[in-house]
């Protein structure tokens, strides 16, 4: 029997829920990941979909199916963030993937890139300095120091998956209007790994001093609002908060959702919730950072 | 002596000649081994300064191995008989944001000259502190009983303040004179 996992028509961290309650609900059931009627991902729903397909794999010991999305203009768009490149390792896909070489200009800034050693976070870093800087402070009114301090913003929320995840991951970076929930442009960097998550790393020194409480909420807290690392020595647990100092700078978003539960510093320009638990289990963790632009409101 | 290593260069040496970033903690570990590979090899320096003019992104992980396990690494009573004085140059504001922040957390300090020739303390310093080394750097020296009359102070605080830059290694101390590393 396979279970369809339908992929929403809008992929978004909002949808995620839907997608992963479907993906848990089919247990050890063979998977197909329905993304025809999809119309739009963004990097963390693309990037997303691939941790869904890493976790079927290792769980059930052969890939899920995958259908592209039926609208041409998606799947090219999704060919040319590089997703399909990832994808065709972790699914059987069905449907036509167009050919494409060129990611889409001044929209994806980062094609989705596998993070697997520190080596990667460094051509992540070069290709973001690289290749946007200029958008960055064209269409995000962001200036010099901004697209530094995005670089590592960047690196931060990498490494986790090399210090912490116990397997690869990847990373996308996208910009695009945010029409409905901010009416600006924004950055929007999205960093996820099917691995152990923030609960499972942080259980062998964190979990006594919660006692009860200990969980996968409560993981998320100590890791992003305390800057509570697995490691013991001074120094360490201090990626988030460099992130979370840039983001204040900038009136940036952090969320990260992993097993259960997910945490978000809220700003007034946004409608989530700071902590939710209680969610369907996914493995690993995402992780999204969300940059408006600096300018007014989008034409 | 003093010693002036490019650290862009020993990322290149350590880890991979096509990297401009300093990021990542493996990669921090790798450049903080060749500075002190380097420092082995010259016993005879006092005065490191680490340029980072031609680093482009840092990140705290990197920062907190390159510098703050340094510091930590070399401080006073360790393997060295004496003690060695660091400068960080070259910084832009973000490198010098994510070495406060590291400096901070461990609770140490360190003199820095910004890319336009600006030089500041960085990492935890009492108010006290920072105005004696100004004080110092601006004359180019002090000792106690100046630094009190100038500052209005008295002889003891003052005193206190010119160890504590001395301990902390943001100043060298030469006899009753208190230096500033980069005139040592």
């Amino acid at each position: 029997m396979t279970a369809v996992v339908e992929v929403p028509v809008s992929f978004d961290d909002r949808a995620f829920e839907t997608f992963a309650t479907a993906l848990a609900a089919a247990g050890d059931a063979r998977v197909l990941v329905d993304a025809h009627a999809t119309e739009w991902a963004s990097p963390f729903g693309l990037v997303s979909l691939l941790c869904a397909g890493q976790a079927v794999r290792e769980r059930t010991g052969s890939r899920a199916l995958f259908t592209v999305p039926a609208d041409k203009d998606v799947a090219a768009y999704w060919a040319r963030t590089g997703f399909f490149q990832e994808a065709e390792e972790l699914f059987e896909i069905h449907g036509t993937v167009p050919k494409v070489r060129q990611p889409p200009e001044g929209t994806v800034l980062l094609e989705v890139t596998p993070v697997r050693v520190a080596g990667d976070v460094h051509k992540v870093v070069d290709r973001i300095q690289d290749r946007s800087a200029a958008i960055l402070a064209t269409e995000l009114g962001l200036e010099a120091k901004a697209t530094l301090s995005f670089g590592m913003a960047l690196s931060e929320a990498c490494q986790n998956i090399v210090e912490h995840a116990g397997t690869g991951g990847w990373v996308a970076v996208h910009a695009y209007t945010w029409r409905r929930r901010l009416g600006k442009r924004v950055v929007v960097i999205a960093v996820a790994d099917p691995g152990v998550g923030f609960r499972r790393s942080l259980e062998p020194t964190q979990a006594r001093r919660y006692g009860d409480r200990w969980g996968d909420g409560a993981a998320l807290e100590a890791a992003l609002i305390q800057g509570v690392s697995r490691f013991r020595e001074p120094g360490r647990g201090q990626g988030f908060r460099g992130i979370r100092k840039y983001l204040d700078r900038w009136e940036g978003k952090i969320s990260i959702r992993s097993g259960t539960a997910r945490i978000a510093m809220v700003r007034d320009w946004d409608e989530d919730v700071p902590l939710r638990e209680g969610l369907a289990p996914f493995p690993g963790a995402q992780l999204q950072l969300v940059i408006p632009a600096v300018a007014g409101p989008a034409a | 002596m003093i010693a002036q290593i490019d650290v862009r260069a020993v990322l290149s040496r350590s880890v991979c000649e096509f990297h401009n970033d300093l990021v990542t903690r493996s990669t921090g570990r790798a450049v903080r081994s060749g500075i002190e590979a380097h420092l082995q090899e010259h016993p005879d320096v006092t005065v490191v300064v680490l340029d980072f003019s031609a680093v482009r992104v840092l990140d705290c992980s990197c920062a907190d191995e390159v510098v703050a396990q340094l510091l930590l690494r070399t401080e006073p009573g360790a393997e060295r008989d004496r003690p060695t004085y660091f400068v960080v140059r070259g910084l832009d504001e973000v490198h010098a944001e994510q070495i406060d922040e590291v400096l901070r957390r461990h609770g140490l300090t360190l003199v820095a000259e910004e890319r336009g020739g600006a030089k500041r303390l960085l990492g935890l310093a009492t108010d006290l502190m920072r105005t004696a080394w100004a004080s110092v750097v601006s004359h180019g020296s002090a000792v106690p009983e100046e630094l009190a009359i100038e500052l209005s102070w008295p002889v003891d605080d003052a005193r206190r303040a010119l160890d504590d830059l001395a301990g902390h290694r943001l100043v060298m101390r030469a006899d009753a004179h208190y230096l500033p590393l980069t005139a040592a």
